[in-house]
Order: C-alpha cells, then sequence, then structure tokens
C-alpha cells in the first residue's frame, strides 16, 4: 500500500520548522536563520511495516497567532505538527491558546507537540512549563543533533498509516 | 500594440495548466517552465499534490500565495490559483511574483531577527533576575542562621571579659572576639553586596557632626597603626565644617574599609588619612577623602579587577579576607554619586581617595544642646526602667539577662513568645519593649501591631525595639509599618543596645504623649 499525506508543519517563527523538515528530508543543519515566507514544501517516502507513506510535509511561515494562518495553506491536512522553541518561553506561552483554535476550526487533524532545540535548555525546566499548562507534548527535538527527529516524523507517519 | 505588451509583460510572469482529476496535465502554455504534456504534475513539484484536496472542496476557486518552487536551481515565489470547471479539469494559473516576496522576505528576515533577539535578551534577563534574588534570599537566610549562633558567641564572649580572668585567657579571648568580629563583618559586606546588586540599599542623609566622627576615626586608626609600630598622619582641612548633611554610615563604612586595607597591607612606613575641602561658603561643598599607604601596593594589570564583586574571593593571596571590602567600597561611592580613584605602585603603595558632595548645615550648634539636655535627663532619673524581652531561644535569654545584669541600669523581664509578651503588658508596667522577629505562636511584627492597637495608651505608646538576625531592607521595613521605633540585629551590640535604650526612653518621656517613629525617620 502506498499512500500521500499532508503535514503541516506550525509555530511562531524562528522555532526551527525549516530545520527540522531539512533535517529530516535532507539529514543537514545550518546555524543560519533564514526567514520562511508563504510556505516551503518537501516530500519523503517513509517505509512502516513494509507499507510506504509519501509525506508531502508544508513549512508553513511562522506566526505567533494560529488564527492568521491561511486556510489554503491548512486545507487538506492529514496531521499538523505544532512546533515551540523550547528555549524561547513565548514560543509555548500560548500552546493552550493556539491548540484550541487548531481544535476548532480542525477537529479530525491530529495535532503533534514538539519542542525543538532541546540542546540548549533544561529538559526538565520544559516538562515542569508544559506540565504547567496542561499540555501533552509528542517529542523533545533537536534539528541540531537530530535528536528525535526521525523519531518524530515515523510517529506521525504510523499514525496516518493507521487512520489511512 | 497592447497584445504585443501583453506578450512581453505577462507571459513572462504567468503560466496557464490544465490539470485533471488524476494529476496529469492535460495543457501547458510553458510560459514559465517547461511542463510536459500527460506528465504527473506532482512530479514537477511536490505542491500540487494539494490539486487532490481541491478537487474534493465545494468550492470552486483557492488561491494558495507565496509558494516556494525550486525549479533548476532556481528559487520561485508563486502566488497559484486553482479554478475546478465543469469538465471536472482544474485550470492552475502560476503567478510568478519572485521579486515582490524577495523584497517581503528581506523586511521579515530583518524583523524576526530583532524580535527573537529581544526575546532572548528578555528572558536572558528573566533568569538573571530569578537567579539574582535566589542569590540574595539564599544570602539573607544564610546571614541569619549564622547569625544566630554568633549572637551568643560575641555576646557570651563580652561577659566573659567582665569576669575574673588571667591575662593569658584575656589574650585569647581577644582573639576570639577579632575572629568572632570578623566575621560579622563579612556576613554585613555580604548582605551589603547584595542590597547594592539589587537596588535597595538606599542612602540615607542626615545632619551629623563630621569634625567628630572624623576624628574619632582618626584617633582609632591612629592606635591601630600605632600597635602595628607604622607612622599615621591624620589631617583634616580647615576649611572643614563641624556638621554635614549626608550619609555618615555610608561613608564610615567606605574609610573603615580603605583604612582597614592601608593597614592590613602596609608592613612598614606610614599610613596618611587627610579629609580637606576647597570651599566653604556654600550649601553643598566637596570634600575629598583620601587614604594613602606605603604598602605592597597593586600591580598595574590588576588595578581594574580589584574592585570586582565576588570574583575577590579567588584571590586571597593578593587581598586576604572575604575580599568583598573594595567592591563595597567602589559601589558606595557610586551610590554617593562620587568615583573612587585608586593609584598604585607595585612594592611602593597605594592612594585611595574620593570626594563626595555635603550639605553644610545653616545650624553648627544645635547638635550641643541636645547633647547637653540629654546628660541631663540621664541624671535626673533615679528609679530602674523596667525592659520586656520577647525571646524564644534559651541562649538568647540568658545572654539578654546576663548582658542587663551587668549594666546594671535596667531591670529585665523575659516572654517567650508574642502572646505571652502581651499577657506580661497587662500585668505590669514597663518602659520599653524588646522583641525578637522570629518568635513562634506570635512573631515579633504581630506582637508590635498588637501593642500599637492596644485600649491602654500607655502600652499602646511604649518605644519597641526589633531586635534580629534579619537584616534585610524589607525586614527593616516591616519592622518600620509595624510601628517599631529601632532595628538592632544580632550579634548584640550591647553597647549600641544600651544607647539605644537610653536615647528611645529619654524621647519616650519627653513625648510621652505621642507615638515614636521608627529612628531615622526623623532625622
Amino acid at each position: 500500500m502506498s499512500v500521500s499525506k499532508k503535514i503541516v508543519l506550525l509555530g511562531h517563527f524562528g522555532v526551527g520548522k525549516s530545520s527540522l523538515l531539512r533535517r529530516f528530508v535532507e539529514n543537514n543543519f545550518s546555524d543560519n536563520y533564514v526567514v520562511t515566507i508563504g510556505v516551503h514544501i518537501m516530500k519523503k517516502e517513509v517505509t512502516i511495516n513494509s507499507d510506504k507513506v509519501t509525506l508531502i510535509i508544508w513549512d508553513v511561515e511562522g506566526t505567533d497567532d494560529f488564527t492568521k494562518y491561511r486556510p489554503s495553506y491548512l486545507m487538506g491536512a492529514s496531521s499538523f505538527i505544532y512546533v515551540f522553541d523550547a528555549s524561547r518561553a513565548v514560543t509555548y506561552g500560548d500552546l493552550k491558546y493556539n491548540l484550541s483554535h487548531l481544535k476548532d476550526k480542525y477537529p479530525q487533524v491530529p495535532v503533534h507537540i514538539i519542542g525543538n532545540k532541546v540542546d540548549l535548555v533544561d529538559k526538565d525546566e520544559i516538562m515542569a512549563a508544559l506540565k504547567a499548562q496542561d499540555v501533552q507534548h509528542s517529542y523533545l527535538s533537536s534539528a541540531k543533533t537530530g535528536e528525535n527527529v526521525e523519531q518524530l516524523f515515523n510517529d506521525v507517519a504510523a499514525q496516518l498509516l493507521e487512520n489511512a | 500594440m497592447l497584445d504585443n505588451l501583453r506578450q512581453d509583460f505577462f507571459n513572462k510572469t504567468t503560466q496557464l495548466l490544465i490539470v485533471n482529476r488524476g494529476l496529469n496535465v492535460v495543457d501547458s502554455d510553458q510560459n514559465l517552465f517547461s511542463i510536459s504534456k500527460n506528465s504527473d504534475i506532482t512530479e514537477f513539484h511536490p505542491f500540487f499534490y494539494s490539486l487532490m484536496n481541491v478537487f474534493e472542496e465545494t468550492k470552486k476557486e483557492h488561491t494558495f500565495f507565496c509558494v516556494q518552487v525550486e525549479v533548476l536551481g532556481k528559487l520561485y515565489f508563486l502566488d497559484i490559483k486553482t479554478i475546478l470547471r465543469d469538465d471536472d479539469t482544474l485550470v492552475v494559473i502560476l503567478n510568478d511574483l519572485t521579486d515582490h516576496y524577495k523584497t517581503v522576505h528581506q523586511i521579515k528576515q530583518v524583523r524576526n531577527e530583532s524580535i527573537i533577539g529581544f526575546n532572548i535578551t528578555q528572558e536572558l534577563n528573566q533568569e538573571l533576575e530569578i537567579q539574582r534574588s535566589f542569590k540574595n534570599k539564599f544570602l539573607a537566610n544564610v546571614s541569619h542562621e549564622i547569625r544566630t549562633p554568633l549572637n551568643s558567641i560575641v555576646g557570651f564572649l563580652s561577659v566573659l571579659e567582665n569576669t575574673d580572668i588571667t591575662r593569658e585567657q584575656l589574650d585569647i579571648l581577644n582573639i576570639v572576639k577579632d575572629s568572632s568580629k570578623n566575621l560579622v563583618t563579612i556576613l554585613d559586606d555580604l548582605m551589603d553586596i547584595s542590597k547594592i546588586e539589587a537596588g535597595k540599599l538606599e542612602i540615607k542623609k542626615r545632619r551629623f557632626d563630621f569634625k567628630e566622627f572624623i576624628e574619632v576615626l582618626g584617633k582609632t586608626y591612629q592606635l591601630r597603626a600605632d600597635e602595628k609600630r607604622l607612622s599615621f598622619e591624620f589631617e583634616m582641612g580647615s576649611k572643614i565644617p563641624r556638621f554635614l548633611v549626608g550619609d555618615h554610615l555610608r561613608i564610615n563604612q567606605i574609610l573603615v574599609n580603605l583604612l582597614e586595607n592601608a593597614l592590613k597591607y602596609t608592613h612598614q612606613g606610614n599610613i596618611k588619612f587627610c579629609v580637606k575641602t576647597d570651599s566653604q561658603n556654600a550649601r553643598r561643598i566637596p570634600v575629598t577623602f583620601e587614604v594613602t599607604d606605603t604598602g605592597i601596593g597593586i600591580p598595574k594589570e590588576k588595578i581594574d579587577s580589584i574592585f570586582d564583586s565576588f570574583t575577590q574571593l579567588e584571590k586571597r593571596g593578593l587581598f586576604g579576607g572575604s575580599g568583598l571590602g573594595l567592591s563595597i567600597v567602589k559601589q558606595l561611592t557610586h551610590l554617593l554619586e562620587s568615583d573612587l580613584e585608586v593609584s598604585s605602585v607595585e612594592g611602593k603603595g597605594s592612594t585611595f581617595s574620593f570626594t563626595v558632595y555635603m550639605g553644610v548645615s545653616h545650624n553648627q550648634k544645635r547638635e550641643k544642646k541636645e547633647k547637653t539636655k540629654k546628660t541631663k535627663n540621664k541624671k535626673a532619673t533615679g528609679k530602674k526602667p523596667r525592659i520586656l524581652l520577647g525571646e524564644d531561644v534559651e541562649v538568647n535569654q540568658l545572654l539578654m539577662l546576663r548582658l542587663f545584669v551587668d549594666h546594671g541600669a535596667y531591670s529585665i523581664d523575659i516572654a517567650k513568645d508574642g502572646e505571652r509578651v502581651l499577657e506580661f503588658l497587662d500585668r505590669n508596667t514597663y518602659d520599653l519593649v524588646i522583641l525578637d522577629l522570629t518568635m513562634p505562636i506570635m512573631d515579633g511584627l504581630d506582637t508590635a501591631v498588637q501593642i500599637r492597637s492596644h485600649s491602654n495608651s500607655k502600652i499602646s505608646k511604649l518605644p519597641i525595639i526589633a531586635l534580629t538576625a534579619r537584616t534585610a531592607q524589607e525586614e527593616q521595613d516591616a519592622a518600620k509599618e509595624a510601628g517599631m521605633n529601632a532595628y538592632l540585629t544580632k550579634p548584640i551590640d550591647a553597647e549600641l543596645l544600651f544607647e539605644t535604650i537610653e536615647r528611645l526612653l529619654t524621647r519616650y518621656k519627653r513625648k510621652s504623649k505621642e507615638v515614636l517613629s521608627l529612628e531615622g525617620e526623623e532625622e
């Protein structure tokens, strides 16, 4: 079985969405921050237990207010990956608000919450901050070191196949 | 003509395609990109997978703004419009807006970098503030914990000093006393550094007998220098007025630190302490303080770093002690709107100097009158004033009892918590109350509030002294707010304690019908 699924990377600007995508698809990383405007799309085929899924990953321009996302970017998404920067509290201070908007507008689309740049912080502090917000994160990752990047996308792919 | 222009300008930026439900290209005008007929459009770019969703939507037209498409190594920014036709094919219009979006990109790059930089700085500042607050709290707690046992050590040493001991025992006792005093100084220095860094150390200006203050300091260090067989020169300019307005506690702290350093690092030769001013007939005059020694001096490359807070701790070999002294001096001179200047030659000696602007008191005689009055009051007093102490720690109770017995001018009762203090006050008549701030059942602050709101005005107007191991400014402010008149810290300085009691009792008698305000407020 081979299917293609659209995944959208969401989050504030500068949280490392493009870096996560580049690490996953091309296995490289750059420390230089280059702003993404509009949308940048990449694809990668993933095999889970001999089933293949082509992930079409939309790396959408970052914003702190998810209500401002263009509906055309999110249309047809099978999964959202909400990325925040674990080293900047401002990027996860409004998780609840943004999650509630996604749940309201796209109730059928699962959301995976990823704390990126975990190489820069104390993981316990981040987990405590998320717990305080009553938010369950999926992974703490680092596009720089590659920590949990492959696992994250594989998990998303496995879930998509399960729901296909 | 227009058709030609359209051909020149629009055709170069727009491409039209027709795509079927299988996502195969039915037709393409090839204006921008070469996309073959019948080819799978998703092979050209993964964006076109989204056309599957477009076919499923009820809305017939969709626009995807600013889609990044890389073709043959070149990055394009396209607005892509789709229109679902009745024949179940899609018209796809690619509009190349690369130049426009590149400008937008540059603007957003600068904006986002600036916002991220601001966020990071803001979070770092918050983190620093948390660390600073933790450090200050930690220092305050450590200081309190050390001061409590130190109180009984210093106190009982004073008691022991007045007993029948041998010369040899007295020498040993003096060594222990000096070490304890050093420990108190280090604690005070740590708290001061912490207060200065937290911006909580305030300069309190008041009128004081400047000449007497400097003369006492000069005489003290004359004796200290004599003990070390050093020559000591003391010079006070003739233009210095007797009464000046300034923060004499902080000026004293700076001078003591500088003079102590001079003594510590001078092994032969002399120390010179000089205070002078160039002006006389002004409301504010610049007073210059200078301490010169012929000590070990400071290497040129280390002059800048000797004032660093805490880093001195690593350089014991050079400066000894806690190494906080000069850091405090530097910061205190800044608080006094001055700057500490240092000139030094390694092996030959150093000169530290600073100039503080001080107010000239218009009345140069008032203080003398008050002194005379105070002495008279003291002489007129015949009956022993009765003091009530609220203190829960047994060893401190014992120490205070001993200090009062040795002093002999007052009688003392001791209550072990705030509730008992109030009971004692209802049963007996007292002239003054001393309260430890940390007591079980009812602490010193609550007790003071209860006393101040007592229905019996003879109780509610009693002078109250806070006696505590807590040194933070917040605690002092809280004591003031609770209506306490003086704030003394442990270890108990017996001399200061009895001076304060005497002063408050004198004021209490004078203003027996008013509630006293916390010392310093009136100044």
